[in-house]
């Protein structure tokens, strides 16, 4: 009686563990973080409209004056996310509402170049932008603290050298 | 017939990753050049280390990025991104997927050559990256 008592109170943390493993361990990085997020901030779909997703994918050879080539099959996986998730393809939330500031009738590849995004940041003292930590404002997760979860918001905004900021 | 069979399955079984690439390239190699006498760490560090005009028309290195202690971190110099240290007696994880190194030296090659490399350039390269630390 005993010993099944022992054998089945194993088995059990065994399983809590398991499941508890798999709903509170970080996610697997996606591909496109992993690929993406290699050298830069992995931005978010949201932050920019399909049009420019498009553009961006068909010019990986001179992706900001870098060879970004993918291999075809990564290539396919990565544009299928960014397109599905893109801000006119998924409009919710801040920073959907920020890449459809974008002209109508432009196709920008930087969201620094957004209006809005400009806008947010217009009263930033440079000495905070071209500091090392930071450098320029591509670098959102020097400052935005949760921006690797698309939080943005001004409460958990630190930046280095200065603390939080409040408009 | 025995023994050869017997090595080869024992080669292939004990080769890692980078070595089987490296026989891949060294293959490459010697079609383009008969006289292809096998891959050399010096040439490696020369490529590595050398500067040139870029595909950004700027002056660049593998080592601007990369460091010239491949046992520390770089960082990469248009985004500040931290690259963690590419000695894979430093850092294990280096040079394992071979899908990924392939990629890194097709980009970078041209980021600072502005072309791909040769078979021969890269397995100096990667010789050369073999070597480091330790």
């Amino acid at each position: 009686m005993k010993k099944s008592i022992l054998l089945l109170a194993a088995i059990s943390l065994f399983a809590a563990d398991t499941i508890f493993q798999k709903l509170f361990s970080p996610k697997e990085p996606t591909l496109y973080q992993k690929e993406c997020g290699s050298c830069h901030f992995a931005y978010q779909p949201q932050l920019l409209p399909k049009r420019s997703w498009q553009k961006m994918m068909a010019n990986l050879e001179d992706h900001f004056g870098t060879d970004a080539t993918l291999d075809p099959s990564d290539h396919k996986t990565i544009a299928a996310y960014l397109y599905a998730n893109a801000a006119d393809v998924r409009p919710k939330g801040e920073m959907s509402e920020m890449a459809l500031s974008m002209p109508k009738d432009k196709t920008l590849l930087r969201i620094t170049e957004l209006p809005k995004f400009k806008k947010e940041h217009r009263k930033i003292p440079e000495r905070y932008i071209e500091q090392k930590a930071v450098k320029s404002l591509s670098n959102c997760a020097a400052c935005h603290r949760d921006a690797k979860r698309g939080l943005y918001e001004e409460e958990n905004i630190l930046i280095p050298g200065y603390g939080r900021w409040e408009d | 017939m025995k023994t050869l069979t017997l090595t080869l399955i024992t080669t292939l079984a004990l080769a890692s990753p980078i070595d089987l690439y490296l026989e891949e390239l060294a293959a490459q190699a010697k079609a383009k050049d008969p006289n292809f006498s096998g891959f050399s760490a010096k040439r490696g560090e020369q490529i590595f280390t050398s500067y040139h005009i870029g595909k950004r028309g700027k002056r660049i290195a593998c080592i601007s990025c990369h460091t010239k202690d491949l046992t520390k971190p770089g960082e990469n110099i248009f985004t500040g991104k931290k690259i963690e240290p590419l000695s894979p007696k430093a850092n294990p994880k280096r040079l394992q997927d071979i899908k990924n190194v392939k990629k890194w030296l097709r980009r970078n090659f041209k980021d600072v050559y502005k072309r791909e490399g040769t078979p021969q350039e890269k397995g100096d390269v990667l010789l050369y990256i073999i070597n480091q630390g330790g």
